[in-house]
């Protein structure tokens, strides 16, 4: 019982701290920009992608709908997006060490660890909340916007259409994988959390984190191979095999295992650290 | 029977190469209002901090209620309210909506009446909807208290609850806690730097210095000591003849300070007959004043 209350009281701080906003104004800004200029200037946009193919393909119907404009919203914002669930999450413990409520929460008859998983759930819900936001501003307003269509992705591999009726349950799992990856993001700043009794420090460390993370990825040197497919961040993308034909489960199963290990591996250190953190500040 | 509610043996703690704590004893007994009294940074903060689990041990027992802390913790924290160091809110909520938090997660839940009668008995009825942000160091005290008392704790632990307060909520928060104590038999813990505080306030005191206890003990036996320290003041050329005087009395310790004042022990009683003999035998006597040994070494302590 006592770790429902925990957990609806964190709630309603990140419902009542300014800052859980931010993130929902920032996908609402900035999925205004991009459906404003698609509206004015989309289709220049797409003729550079489809001139390309122009000499071999032939393009019919609305090729510039909602369901193409929702994935370029999804693959422009997914970098972003982990920035703002840090923001709310990485003050999870580190923001109350710094206002003292920590403090005062400690002396109250609850277990560290269900203090600390309540955070960890509210942290989820939140993530759930920013994941459901986008997923409303892309899909939702980009079909309102743009009417439905075939959906044309331009992968590694090459061209890949996909047929009106095939596309909603792809960005339902889609969506439900990028949660996954960024509940690892909230799960990471929540374990930096504990280290720390300021509320900056673990939101710039996860970024920190990603950031050098990602590079590793990006550098495409041959003795980083054994270790980039164990990077959280390899598997942050994971979401975009939903978007193949044929969608590659095997990869996207071993994309999601990473991801929960990470998530278990930062929740169980989270629950060491914090169970023998002394309070005094 | 004496019921103990909280035992405290060889605690110890350390902070990297710091010693905070190092042998602190204490036996806290049910309806006493103990003292915790020491200089600042003498560990105070650390040892309560202990009792209420925010701080691992390196070593030493803490019972509560008759119980381990180290093994039934939330049990006893149940019926515990504290308030350690300074009142920290979530400054952009509510008093009302701080209050409802904390106690969802008191163990008793309170309603919403009972809230606003716990604003109202700690004197901020009718600041329940306003935004703590808005609150003065003292509101925030009242509030810290409200937060202390909301779910009926058998044992209140009170940290300096009168830094920062002006005269007013100094004499405020002084008769809250003999109110607690008279009306409710709380068994209540208060650490000070303020050995007069501890005296009006207190039962039972302790002294902490450099991380021990150094005395413990029931406050009147330990401040009204009949053998008391006694300065008299003259002038240079009658201190032979004042000395002369005290000769004839119970004294101990004489020793002269400068070329005009005794400083000696002596019980407190004979110091009417001594300003006679003293005014009798022509030495004019400037001032006379009494310390107690206890006041004057937690003096020291402070000074030092």
């Amino acid at each position: 019982m006592i770790f429902f209350h925990s957990t609806r009281n964190e709630l309603i701080k990140i419902a009542l701290k300014p800052r859980s906003y931010l993130g929902l104004a920032a996908i609402t800004g900035l999925v205004g920009i991009i459906l404003f200029a698609l509206v004015a200037d989309g289709m220049t946009v797409i003729s550079f992608v489809t001139a390309s193919f122009e000499q071999t393909l032939r393009f019919e119907g609305k090729v510039l709908n909602g369901n193409l404009v929702a994935f370029i919203i999804l693959q422009m914002l997914i970098i972003q997006i982990p920035l703002l669930v840090a923001l709310v999450t990485g003050d999870l413990i580190s923001g109350e060490a710094a206002m003292g409520t920590l403090r005062m929460l400690l002396t109250k008859p609850i277990t560290r660890t269900q203090l600390l998983m309540s955070k960890f759930l509210a942290g989820g819900i939140y993530t759930f909340l920013i994941v459901l936001w986008l997923g409303f501003m892309a899909v939702g307003i980009g079909r309102y916007l743009f009417g439905p269509g075939d959906l044309m992705v331009l992968n590694s591999d090459g061209l890949v259409i996909l047929q009106e009726g095939d596309i909603m349950w792809r960005y339902i799992c889609a969506f439900c994988v990028a949660f996954l990856a960024l509940f690892t993001i909230s799960s990471l700043s929540i374990c930096l959390s504990c280290f720390s009794d300021n509320s900056i420090g673990p939101i710039v460390a996860t970024m920190a984190i990603i950031l050098f993370f990602t590079i590793i990825n990006a550098l495409d040197v041959p003795v980083f191979d054994p270790i980039s497919p164990l990077l959280f961040t390899t598997h942050m993308a994971a979401w975009r095999s939903f978007f193949e034909d044929p969608v590659p489960w095997q990869q996207i199963k071993q994309s999601s295992l990473v991801l929960i290990v990470h998530n278990i591996l930062f929740i169980g250190i989270s629950i060491f650290t914090f169970n023998r953190k002394d309070i005094t500040v | 029977m004496i019921d103990s509610i909280i035992s405290i043996q060889h605690l110890a703690k350390k902070f990297g190469s710091f010693q905070a704590v190092s042998d602190i004893n204490i036996q806290v007994n049910r309806g006493d209002v103990y003292g915790f009294l020491g200089p600042n940074g003498a560990g105070k903060s650390t040892t309560m901090r202990c009792m209420l689990s925010l701080i691992k041990p390196d070593a030493g027992k803490i019972s509560l209620f008759g119980l381990p802390l180290a093994s039934n913790r939330t049990a006893i924290l149940s019926r515990v309210g504290s308030l350690i160091e300074k009142p920290d809110f979530y400054k952009y909520l509510s008093a009302y909506r701080n209050l409802d938090l904390f106690s969802r997660i008191s163990g008793a839940p309170s309603t919403k009446k009972e809230i606003y009668q716990m604003l109202d008995f700690v004197g901020l009825s009718g600041r329940e909807k306003d935004q703590v942000s808005g609150f003065s160091h003292g509101m925030r005290q009242r509030l810290g208290i409200a937060q202390t008392l909301l779910h009926n704790p058998d044992l209140i632990v009170l940290d300096e609850p009168t830094t920062g307060l002006d005269p007013q909520g100094i004499i405020d928060m002084r008769h809250l806690i003999l109110r607690l104590k008279n009306e409710q038999n709380k068994t209540i813990i208060f650490s000070s730097h303020n050995l007069s505080e501890v005296e009006i306030i207190c039962n039972r005191m302790v002294i902490i210095h450099q991380g021990k206890s150094i005395v413990e003990g029931n406050v009147k036996d330990l401040l009204n000591e009949e053998d008391q320290i006694i300065r008299i003041q003259t002038h240079t050329d009658s201190l032979a003849k004042a000395l002369n005087v005290l000769s004839h009395f119970p004294q101990t310790n004489v020793r002269t300070i400068g070329s005009d004042t005794i400083e000696f022990n002596m019980q407190k009683e004979q110091i009417p007959a001594l300003n006679n003999q003293l005014v009798a035998a022509g030495v004019p006597v400037y001032s006379i004043e009494s310390k107690r040994k206890l006041e004057d070494y937690f003096i020291n302590l402070i000074a030092s």
